[in-house]
C-alpha cells in the first residue's frame, strides 16, 4: 500500500493472447488480452465457468497448484514480464490474489492471520503500523481479533481475506468474487472500502464478479468473458448502458427464458 | 497395594511418558505444517543415534560436541529428505505421502542395519545410575534428565510457534494454496519444520538411547510416540506433553497389575488399547483441532 509513485504511463498489468492449459489437455482460457491501467479499477465479468478466475490464477501463479499452466501469450506486471516465477515471487513484486471462497486460515485468530501475511523482511513495528491500517479500513476485524477466523461470519471473513491480502503490501490487488453469499449491504461495504483503498493509495484493482451490477459501480473499465474469451471490453458506463449486458448480467427488464439466452449467446458466437 | 508404591509408579511413568512426548513432538512439527504423519520419525530418530555414536566412537569427537554436530547434520538431512522425495509429492493423495514416508522408514532402517550391523551399543552419557531418592519415591535419573530436557524443547517450540516464521507455518497447516496466495513458499516452510523434527529427533535419540541401548529396536519408539500424538490431537505441543504424561501412567500403573494377571509383556496391550481407543472415540484426540463449522 505504498502511495502512488509509479510511472502512470502503461499499463501495471497486461496480458497478452494468454492461453491456459489444464492438465496439458484441457483448454480453460483462449486467448485472452486485458490490460490494467496503474491505479486503475477493472472488472472481469462473465457467467460460471467463464474463466474468470482461470485468468486470475494465471497472474497470481496459482495455476500451479492445480496442475494448470499457460501454454501460450504472455503475461506482464510493470513492464516485466512474468513467466514462470512462483507464486510466492509474484507477491513480492507486488501482486496479491484474493482467492475465490475467502478461505482465511481458520484455525489462527484475524490478528495471526494478517500477522502470517506480512513479508518476512517487514521490520515488528512496521507490522504493527500495517495491521493498524487495516483495522482501520475494517473496524469490525479489530473488535474480534482474538477469537478464531473461522468463526467469524462469512462477511468478517472476506474483510479478514482482504486485509491479508494487504498486508502483503500489493501493488495490484485481484479479487475473485469477494461478494459470494454476502448480504447486499455487506457488498456495498466491501465495495466501498475497496474503492477507499484505491483512492487513498492508488491500489490498482481487478475485480472478478458475477454480480455486475455491484461490480461496474466501483470500476471504471470492465471486460465480459465467455467460454474463455474476451468478448466484450469497455468503459463501465458504456458497458452499464449496452443492451446484452443489461439482459444477461444486470437482469433486464423483460425476463427471457434460458433456452432463448443460450440460443442468443450461440448467435453471437459466444458459445463455441 | 499401597499409596507409596502407586505413586512411585506413576510419578516415573509421568517422567518417562514426557520422553515419549519428546519422540511425538517430531511427529506434531511435521504435522502442524504439512498434515502428514510422519511413519519415518522413529527410522530418524535411531539414525541420529547412530550419527552421535560415529562421530563420538569413530572419529573420536567428545560426546557433547558429537551431540552438537548430529544436530546440524540431522537438520540438514530432514530438510533434504524433504526436498528430494516429498516436494514432488504436493496435492498428491495423503495415501501416498504416507507410503512415501513408510518407504523412508524402511529404507532408513535398512540403511544402519547394513552400516552398522544389529549389535546393541551403549550411548554412555555418564549420567550416574545410583538411586535418587525425592522423599520416600525412587527417581530414574536419566528419566529425570530426559524429562527437563523435553520441557526445555516444548517450551522453546512453543514460542517459536508464536513469531512470525512459526504463525506461517501454521498457517500452512491450515490452506496450503492460502498460504501461497499470500506470498508463503509453502515448500521451505515443509521443509523447514521436517528439518526441526529431525533435530528433536536427535534429543529423543539420546536420551532413548542411553535407557535402551542403540541397536534397531529404537525405531520402534514410533508406536508409543504415534500413540501419544493421536491422543494429543497430532498437531498439538501442549495436547503431546499431556498425552505423554497420561500413557505413561496409565502404561506404568497398569503393567504392573496387569503383567501379575497375565504374566508379563501387557505395556505394549495397553499402549495398543490407548491407540485404538483414542482413534474410535475421540478421533481429534485430547487438543485436536476440529473443523470449524459456524452456525
Amino acid at each position: 500500500m505504498k502511495p502512488n509513485d509509479i510511472q502512470q504511463d502503461g499499463p501495471i498489468l497486461s496480458m497478452n493472447s494468454v492461453e491456459v492449459l489444464y492438465n496439458s489437455v484441457m483448454l480453460a482460457i483462449k486467448g485472452v488480452s486485458i490490460e490494467v491501467p496503474y491505479g486503475g479499477m477493472v472488472a472481469l465479468l462473465g457467467s460460471n465457468g467463464a474463466g474468470k478466475s482461470t485468468t486470475l490464477k494465471a497472474i497470481s501463479g496459482l495455476l500451479s497448484a492445480e496442475r494448470g499452466k499457460v501454454s501460450r501469450g504472455e503475461i506482464r506486471f510493470d513492464g516485466r514480464v512474468i513467466g514462470d516465477n512462483p507464486p510466492q515471487q509474484r507477491v513480492g513484486l507486488g501482486i496479491c490474489h484474493v482467492i475465490e471462497g475467502r478461505r482465511v486460515f481458520e484455525h489462527l485468530t484475524p490478528d495471526e492471520n494478517l500477522e502470517a501475511a506480512a513479508p518476512m523482511s517487514l521490520s515488528r513495528t512496521r507490522v504493527a503500523s500495517e495491521k493498524a491500517r487495516i483495522y482501520d479500513y475494517f473496524p469490525r476485524l479489530a473488535e474480534r481479533k482474538s477469537s478464531l477466523a473461522g468463526y467469524l461470519s462469512g462477511g468478517e471473513q472476506q474483510m479478514l481475506a482482504i486485509g491479508r491480502a494487504l498486508m502483503t503490501q500489493p501493488r495490484l490487488l485481484m479479487l475473485d468474487e469477494p461478494s459470494l453469499g454476502l448480504a447486499p449491504f455487506l457488498v456495498a461495504e466491501i465495495f466501498e472500502i475497496i474503492k477507499r483503498i484505491n483512492r487513498d493509495h492508488g491500489l490498482s484493482v481487478l475485480l472478478v464478479e458475477q454480480n455486475a451490477l455491484a461490480a461496474l459501480d466501483i470500476v471504471s473499465r470492465g471486460y465480459l468473458i465467455e467460454n474463455g474469451r474476451v468478448v466484450m471490453h469497455d468503459t463501465a458506463e458504456r458497458l452499464k448502458a449496452n443492451s446484452d449486458i443489461q439482459e444477461f448480467y444486470l437482469g433486464g427488464s423483460q425476463a427471457k427464458s434460458f433456452h432463448d439466452i443460450k440460443h442468443y449467446r450461440r448467435r453471437k458466437r459466444w458459445l463455441s | 497395594m499401597d499409596i507409596a508404591y502407586v505413586s512411585e509408579l506413576a510419578v516415573n511413568g509421568a517422567l518417562t511418558g514426557l520422553l515419549y512426548s519428546l519422540f511425538a513432538l517430531g511427529l506434531v512439527l511435521i504435522y502442524k505444517s504439512s498434515s502428514v504423519p510422519n511413519l519415518a520419525q522413529g527410522a530418524l530418530t535411531m539414525l541420529a543415534a547412530y550419527v552421535v555414536l560415529a562421530l563420538s566412537r569413530q572419529l573420536g569427537f567428545p560426546l557433547w560436541l558429537g551431540i552438537a554436530v548430529t544436530t546440524i547434520i540431522m537438520f540438514l538431512a530432514g530438510f533434504g529428505v524433504e526436498k528430494v522425495t516429498l516436494r514432488r509429492m504436493a496435492g498428491r493423495p495423503i495415501v501416498m505421502i504416507l507410503m512415501m514416508t513408510l518407504g523412508l522408514d524402511i529404507f532408513i532402517r535398512g540403511s544402519t542395519l547394513a552400516v552398522w550391523g544389529g549389535t546393541s551399543r551403549s550411548m554412555e552419557l555418564g549420567v550416574s545410575y545410583d538411586p535418587l531418592f525425592l522423599g520416600p519415591l525412587l527417581l530414574s535419573r536419566i528419566n529425570l534428565a530426559g524429562a527437563c530436557v523435553a520441557i526445555a524443547l516444548f517450551v522453546a517450540f512453543l514460542l517459536f510457534f508464536r513469531t512470525r516464521r512459526g504463525i506461517r507455518l501454521r498457517a500452512i497447516s491450515d490452506d496450503y494454496v492460502a498460504s501461497w496466495s499470500i506470498g508463503i513458499s509453502v515448500e521451505h516452510g515443509v521443509a523447514l519444520s521436517w528439518g526441526m523434527a529431525s533435530v528433536v529427533a536427535v534429543a529423543s535419540a539420546v536420551i532413548w538411547g542411553e535407557i535402551q541401548g542403540v541397536d534397531q529396536s529404537l525405531s520402534q519408539l514410533l508406536l508409543k510416540g504415534l500413540t501419544v500424538a493421536v491422543l494429543g490431537g497430532l498437531d498439538s505441543i501442549v495436547g503431546a506433553i499431556l498425552a505423554g504424561i497420561v500413557l505413561g501412567v496409565i502404561e506404568n500403573v497398569g503393567a504392573s497389575y496387569l503383567d501379575l494377571v497375565v504374566g508379563g509383556g501387557s505395556r505394549d496391550l495397553i499402549v495398543a488399547a490407548v491407540l485404538i481407543f483414542t482413534v474410535m472415540l475421540r478421533p481429534h484426540g485430547l487438543f485436536g483441532r476440529h473443523d470449524i463449522e459456524r452456525v
